[in-house]
């Protein structure tokens, strides 16, 4: 049969394999379905690198003011590099990266007062 | 004392909040020590100075894991139990502390406190309090001699700075389980 998808058609063939599994011929490629190729699919998908795109953010872990930023934006920082100096109540605090990514946005400056959870800076 | 107190002592340190960080990171256990005769690069908060000479106690102390008010609350005490250390031991009058973490005896300024934590997202990776204590300092340079002063001026005498260090060591310890309890 022919499917026609945007404009543009394909020759499909569907045919049973006789042992549960169905096999699909596309414009001469060959695609099998069943249980096998389902359980290979699976180990395929789990052994690819997990790669987070979400958005990542560095919060403050208490209220005091940024004495220091070491980032700019665009930059790649690696865990455990050292983001920012957070002055509160005589302690200064080293707000190191959490997990690696590149600095989307610097949501605060030198010199400013932050929020116990303010969000500071965000990775992707 | 405690068993687990260890004290590492240096002739000479460029700064022992600088070699704490280093031996914490190297695996050093909480309630180590740093102790040094001299510091090159003494720190105080905000990257002042603190003069250094031999004679004074130079010490930084790489704290257990703690909540970060914890530490806040420590660190604010810590001022108050240098100047009851020294109040207990020789009576010295007057000792005022001056917020956040300045000893004063007689207007002048004798002690300081600075903690530096380690923070990755809400968990404190690494935390040292630095205590800077002027005891057997005979004299301060000219631009300090108006505003510093040492328990060897004011006493007239020599001080043990070894005891001093256990006492004030012995005194966060408490602190410390007190306000994380």
């Amino acid at each position: 049969m022919k499917i026609k998808i945007r404009e543009k058609v394909y020759d499909v063939k569907i045919s049973e394999l006789g042992d549960g599994r169905i096999k699909i011929m596309v414009d001469g490629k060959e695609f099998i379905f069943g249980e096998k190729v389902e359980e290979k699919i699976l180990v395929a998908q789990v052994s690819l690198p997990k790669k987070d795109f979400s958005k990542k953010e560095i919060k403050a872990p208490i209220a005091g003011r940024i004495s220091e930023i070491f980032v700019e934006e665009g930059e790649f920082v690696k865990k455990d590099q050292k983001l920012l100096l957070l002055s509160s109540m005589k302690m200064e605090n080293e707000i190191i990266a959490d997990f690696e990514g590149k600095v989307k946005e610097i949501l605060i400056k030198k010199d400013q007062e932050a929020v116990a959870g303010q969000t500071l800076i965000t990775l992707i | 004392m405690n068993k687990k107190l260890t004290i590492e002592s240096f002739e000479k340190l460029p700064s022992t909040q600088a070699k704490a960080k280093e031996l914490a990171g190297k695996g050093a256990v909480p309630w180590t020590v740093i102790l040094a005769e001299e510091q090159t690069l003494g720190r105080g908060r905000k990257e002042k100075g603190w003069h250094s000479p031999k004679g004074g106690l130079y010490f930084s102390i790489i704290l257990p894991k703690s909540q970060l008010v914890d530490l806040q609350t420590l660190t604010i005490l810590a001022a108050f139990i240098i100047a009851k250390t020294i109040k207990e031991n020789f009576n010295l009058e007057p000792i005022f502390i001056k917020l956040p973490n300045d000893v004063y005896f007689n207007e002048k300024k004798a002690a300081g406190v600075m903690t530096e934590n380690v923070v990755e997202g809400k968990e404190v990776r690494c935390s040292i309090m630095g205590i800077g204590l002027n005891t057997n300092i005979d004299k301060f340079p000219p631009d300090l001699e108006k505003t510093a002063t040492s328990l060897r001026i004011e006493l007239g005498r020599e001080v043990d700075n070894k005891k001093i260090l256990v006492q004030i060591i012995k005194g966060l310890k408490e602190q410390l389980k007190t306000i994380s309890e």
